[in-house]
């Protein structure tokens, strides 16, 4: 398989004194959009900022493209772009003169797309930066990534404050930009219905760690929610199962299938099974968070 | 670059009941079934639909991959994606499969109903009657 787009290996990173991210390893396909959630905190903006070589690491190593973060940096700032509706264009004034100044730093700034961007998104040279909206500030900034040859898009929440119809929009440019197989999109975000929906791969997060990663399907399959009865009154001690919600002796329970023949231990009479269910994105990442204190992320077997 | 191949299907949302590949592989069954893909039309490639239908490439990999398995599409290295040419004799051969394991179920759900052979017979002969005109030919188009 060809290199991945963005290998992280052991990053480290503490942010005040309160949080800190890592040791954190993944690796992320090209031609995919990957998703990047977990709940509030969990470290998201701070792994973008440090995909994207804004501020250095404490320890570890981030290649982008094959480009150390860390040494390459004009290299990675050219091939991967932020957008986030936090990036503020106010200081330019109107759209045309942010898109002015921003279009200077980059050779490879298509006029042409730009224009064609600007006129499909509705976005006007003459508009006030301070009078966009939040949808016309996300816009901006997307138009100010897609209008160069970026081949990593980073979106931080990008479509929290879109209107359905912008949403679409954005999805639209999104595939339009992975029709070209060398090039990668990391999205973070809450709406985890349309992610589970356009995301070919998932990186969940919590606490500075990642606690699951994977091509969508693979995760939600690997992953079932039980209704269980407890026969000995306590769940049977194994590294696939973890207690969601108790009471009494019915207890819900997530089942780890990380290797795709295991059957779930039922330990003689001590665990029978009432029901079984698949979950979707937001369902599973809330269970993995729930079940945080026992959860230990293994890769499947057999998958690198 | 090659032209553009586009592929109407029914509607792919979360709003239908099944996973979305599964969807997809009902869709596209659904229209070489019913002949509006003749055996050897082309496919989009998997980028394509994915963007036509805002649903992961990985998605509609896996829907070509399992209807490239059940015989129905194949795949030629470099040049695209086909409709098999007894693509349209097996969609017909599972689309009659879950007819007749439809019926099976039926015919479950009226035992446990309490129905006697004779009135789930009867109940079938009762549906089998052909509706009436008007709301049979509309039915037709399409």
């Amino acid at each position: 398989m060809s290199e991945p787009a963005i290998v992280v290996q052991e990053l480290y990173k503490s942010v005040g004194t309160s949080f800190c991210l890592g040791p954190l390893s993944l690796s992320i396909p090209k031609g995919v959009i990957c998703a990047l959630i977990g709940p509030n905190g969990a470290g998201k903006t701070t792994l973008m900022n440090l995909l994207m070589g804004t501020g250095p690491a404490d320890a570890g190593c981030v290649r982008v493209f094959g480009h150390d973060v860390a040494t390459a940096t004009v290299e990675v700032k050219r091939l991967a772009a932020l957008v986030s509706p936090e990036i503020s264009y106010r200081a330019w004034g109107t759209v045309g003169r942010a898109i002015d100044f921003v279009s200077g730093f980059y050779p490879d700034w298509d006029r042409k797309r730009c224009e064609d961007l600007s006129g499909q998104m509705g976005l006007r040279r003459s508009e006030r930066v301070d009078d966009l909206s939040f949808g016309g500030r996300v816009k901006l900034s997307l138009l100010l990534a897609l209008a160069r040859n970026a081949r990593l898009l980073l979106l931080d929440e990008p479509s929290v404050g879109l209107d359905p119809l912008a949403r679409h929009q954005l999805y639209t440019e999104i595939f339009t930009f992975i029709r070209d197989e060398e090039r990668t999109v990391l999205i973070s975000s809450h709406q985890l219905a349309e992610l589970e929906r356009c995301a070919d791969h998932v990186v969940v997060v919590n606490e500075g760690q990642v606690v699951a990663s994977g091509p969508t399907p693979d995760l939600l399959s690997r992953y079932t929610e039980l209704d269980v009865m407890l026969g000995r009154g306590e769940l049977p001690e194994h590294a696939g199962l973890h207690l969601l919600v108790r009471n009494g002796q019915r207890a819900r329970v997530l089942w780890d299938r990380a290797d795709s023949r295991a059957s779930v231990p039922t330990n003689n009479g001590a665990l029978q099974i009432i029901g079984e269910r698949t979950l979707t994105l937001e369902e599973l990442l809330v269970a993995l968070v729930k079940s945080k204190s026992a959860v230990r992320w293994r890769p499947r077997m057999g998958v690198a | 670059m090659a032209t553009r191949i586009s592929l109407a299907l029914g509607p792919v949302s979360a709003a239908v009941p099944g996973p979305l590949y599964q969807q997809i592989v009902d869709a596209v069954k659904r229209e070489v079934g019913a002949g509006r893909l003749a055996p050897g039309s082309a496919l989009p490639s998997f980028r394509v639909l994915a963007e036509e239908l805002l649903v992961s490439v990985i998605t509609v990999k896996r829907a070509y991959e399992e209807l490239e398995r059940e015989g129905i599409i194949y795949r030629r290295q470099g040049l695209g994606t086909f409709v098999a040419e007894a693509g349209h004799d097996r969609t017909r051969a599972g689309l009659r499969a879950s007819a007749e394991e439809a019926i099976t179920q039926a015919i479950r759900a009226g035992r446990e109903a309490g129905m006697s052979d004779r009135e789930l017979l009867q109940t079938f002969k009762d549906a089998l009657k052909p509706a009436p005109s008007g709301a049979l030919s509309h039915r037709r188009i399409g």
